[in-house]
């Protein structure tokens, strides 16, 4: 093998990649990196077995060839070079890559290409294109509600279904659940149901950071892997087997109280009080009250720690239905707030012991729902 | 407002998971005991084997001569754990407020999620299929605004049974029972009963007070109470410590008045302060009164939240007073008892909980 590519866009593909480089690996394969020839261009590839990234960037390819090396020392040594010329070469049945730059030169130790664990091959069997920014948006408002224990493996990934001309994706870890509801541009050729590893999701979620053009997402005939294939970059993930709850009976059909609510303003309110309740079990409690007569609703958000202090403050809201109290975890509270892109939320609840529920205003392709903590008041 | 209690109880629970886990003995009579050259008894035995006249309890030896071609096996009490708990499961996947009595039946409180799964019956029949899914048994349940009334109603319909009774319709399902269906009423009770001419749960409910409690002191009146239909114990789960309460006796019966309310305060304060001294709080004010004729009633609320607050305490037990106090009443001992405690760390709420079975449904699919 015989390449030669600029150090900056090697040193970004192997960032790209090297998220997918497991930390500990009893396969010593697993913690390298493929790089090899592919028509003209090289590839980058890494697995942990369960997610692979493969990524190509621009190269003079004189002579084709491939090897794997050590991820972290490749991707450290690269990274620590001046942005110039990189040579890459390796001789013919050699197991030692030659990496020279600048006035650098090194060799290091590899393996050959064909232990290098395959990446499955998911073929155009079912493809979907997303818009990139409203998937990343999807993702984000999403996987943070999925387990980060693994009990019930279903629910440390995202339910995605894809069906007519929708795909929803779903997050549940037992205390909480988010729902976010995409349109696609054209009809789903066939309806999909998968669970798609957390982990991959946010993995895509940083990959699409500066896409602009349509991700592909396809599946494979047994819904076994799924594909998201970008500009330069692919990325493939196990998808986990199992059935996940069915979620929509979770989500409340009704409420008693109403609260609209400034989204920055309750975000502020809620940190605030975490700042109160990290001694306390982290719960915060909110009170919503309707104004007098044409004056707006309040909503008190308080927290206190046992012989520590006790905060409260107040913001004006928009109000229908009953007074209503509930207690969240602070927590759970802000792990959606800050991931909502609302100007205003609202925060429908029934009693203090069911669960509440945070729309953004502005639309009804997301909602969230927060079971809230027993207390007394 | 009226309480939804199950009571459901396995069929033939041990015979049936012998016929679950091999297939040739299903349709055969089945009996589960020891060997009768051992004076084993029949610790269950399968509807097949019940057409013989067989019997639990039963000496083994008696049971195979009723019915020789029956199948003996020898129990696997570990096999019936485990497949206890799997039904268990399923009950607490409906409600947190499950009461296992044995092995092979429970009381749950439902009261809160009949609603959400369109009422009693079909809330019963999700539990009756899910149980089938998940272990392959039928249930018999019985549902009732009591545990005395849905424990009789389980046992009407064996097996795969399911009777309602619906609220405000106890007393007349009760009513032409016989005595000894009655839970408290065994063997030596009712031949008492009956020499008294008292035959049926009807009879029992439409006895004088007086007459019971000659015959039987004061349970003869919680009896009678049963018998009426009228029963509110709690369903209480295993790990909830029983009580905590505080009780006191008057040197002379008191009517309702300041000196009543006053021993109602200082009960409700020594009740808060230790429950908050054990780090718990009550769910359910359980209020105790016994009347000037020894007569002893209970009354519970339970809260939306635990509490070990002295005041909320107070205000649940003198709702309770309010309720049933009559004028002339004079009252020997007064009581008050926080119970369904819970740790004093407040409980995240679960989603699944709050969906109760629903959450672990198998999403539907079409594909």
């Amino acid at each position: 093998m015989k390449v030669s590519a600029l150090q900056e866009n090697l040193a970004k593909g192997l960032g790209v990649v090297g998220r997918a480089v497991p930390v500990r690996s009893t396969l010593p394969q697993a913690s390298h990196v493929l790089i090899a020839t592919d028509e003209g261009r090289l590839k980058l590839v890494a697995t942990d077995l369960m997610i692979a990234i493969t990524c190509w960037i621009g190269a003079q390819v004189e002579e084709e060839g491939e090897i794997t090396v050590p991820a972290r020392l490749v991707g450290d040594f690269v990274t620590s070079l001046p942005n110039e010329r990189i040579d890459l070469s390796v001789a013919a049945r050699g197991h030692q890559l030659h990496i020279s730059c600048a006035r650098n030169e090194a060799t290091m130790a590899g393996m050959d290409a064909a232990d290098f664990p395959p990446v499955p091959s998911v073929g155009d069997g079912l493809t979907l294109k997303l818009e990139p920014k409203t998937l990343r948006r999807a993702i984000g408002q999403v996987q943070f509600a999925a387990a980060s224990d693994d009990t019930r493996p279903v629910l440390t990934g995202i339910h995605t279904l894809a069906e007519g001309r929708e795909l929803t994706l779903a997050a549940a870890d037992g205390f909480r659940l988010a729902v976010y509801k995409l349109a696609l541009t054209q009809d789903v050729p066939e309806r999909v149901e998968v669970i798609i590893p957390a982990r991959a999701l946010r993995e895509l979620e940083r990959l699409i950071a500066d896409e602009e053009d349509p991700v592909e997402m396809a599946f494979n005939a047994a819904r076994s892997q799924v594909l998201f294939r970008l500009k330069t970059a692919e990325l493939v993930a196990t998808l986990i087997q199992g059935t996940f709850p069915n979620y929509s009976q979770l989500i409340p059909q009704s409420y008693t109280t109403k609260a609209t609510i400034d989204m920055r303003q309750f975000l502020q309110e809620t940190r605030i009080a975490g700042i109160f309740a990290r001694d306390g079990a982290g719960i915060v409690r909110v009170q919503m009250e309707p104004g007098e007569d044409s004056q707006p609703g309040k909503m008190t958000v308080s927290a206190r720690a046992e012989e520590i202090g006790e905060h409260r403050g107040e913001m004006d809201v928009k109000m229908e239905g009953e007074p209503s109290k509930i207690a969240f975890n602070s927590r759970y509270l802000q792990d959606v707030l800050q991931v909502l892109d609302a100007e205003k939320v609202a925060l429908e609840t029934t009693t203090p012991s069911s669960p509440g529920v945070l729309r953004p205003v502005d639309g009804d392709d997301y909602v969230h729902v927060v079971m809230p903590m027993f207390v007394q008041w | 407002m009226a309480r939804t209690i199950l009571h459901a109880d396995l069929d033939a629970f041990y015979a049936s998971v012998e016929q679950l886990d091999r297939p040739e003995l299903r349709g055969r009579p089945v009996v589960v005991g020891g060997p009768p050259e051992a004076r084993g008894v029949v610790a269950a035995a399968s509807y097949e084997a019940r057409r013989f006249g067989i019997h639990s309890a039963m000496p083994m030896s008696r049971a195979l001569r009723l019915c020789p071609q029956a199948v003996r096996v020898s129990p696997r009490f570990g096999r019936y754990g485990e497949v206890s708990r799997q039904v268990m499961s399923v009950f607490r996947a409906v409600t947190p407020l499950v009461e296992p009595l044995s092995l092979d039946e429970a009381f749950l409180d439902v009261t809160a999620q009949v609603r959400r799964y369109g009422g009693a019956e079909a809330l019963a029949r999700r539990l009756k299929r899910r149980v089938k899914e998940r272990t392959g048994l039928t249930v018999s349940v019985g549902a009732g605004t009591n545990k005395t009334v849905a424990k009789i109603a389980s046992d009407m319909q064996k097996p795969d049974g399911l009777v309602i009774v619906a609220p405000g319709a106890e007393e007349a399902f009760l009513a032409p029972l016989p005595a000894r269906a009655l839970w408290g009423v065994g063997p030596r009770a009712e031949s008492v009963l009956a020499a008294a001419g008292l035959h049926t749960i009807g009879d029992i409910a439409g006895a004088r007070p007086q007459q019971l409690e000659a015959l039987f002191g004061a349970r003869g009146l919680a009896v009678q109470e049963m018998a009426r239909g009228r029963d509110d114990r709690a369903v209480e789960t295993e790990h909830e410590r029983k009580s905590v309460g505080a009780e006191t006796t008057f040197p002379r019966d008191l009517a309702d008045g300041p000196e009543l309310r006053e021993q109602l305060a200082r009960l409700a304060n020594e009740v808060a302060e230790r429950l908050s001294q054990g780090g718990s709080r009550a769910r359910t004010v359980v209020l105790k009164l016994r009347y000037a004729d020894f007569h002893t009633i209970t009354r519970q609320t339970t809260r939306p939240e635990p509490t070990d607050d002295a005041e909320e305490i107070e205000s649940a037990a003198a709702g309770l007073l309010d309720a049933v106090v009559q004028p002339g009443d004079k009252f020997r001992l007064l009581g008050i008892h926080g119970a369904k405690l819970g740790e004093g760390q407040p409980d995240q709420l679960s989603l699944w909980s709050a969906a109760g079975e629903a959450g672990r449904t198998p999403a539907p699919r079409r594909d």
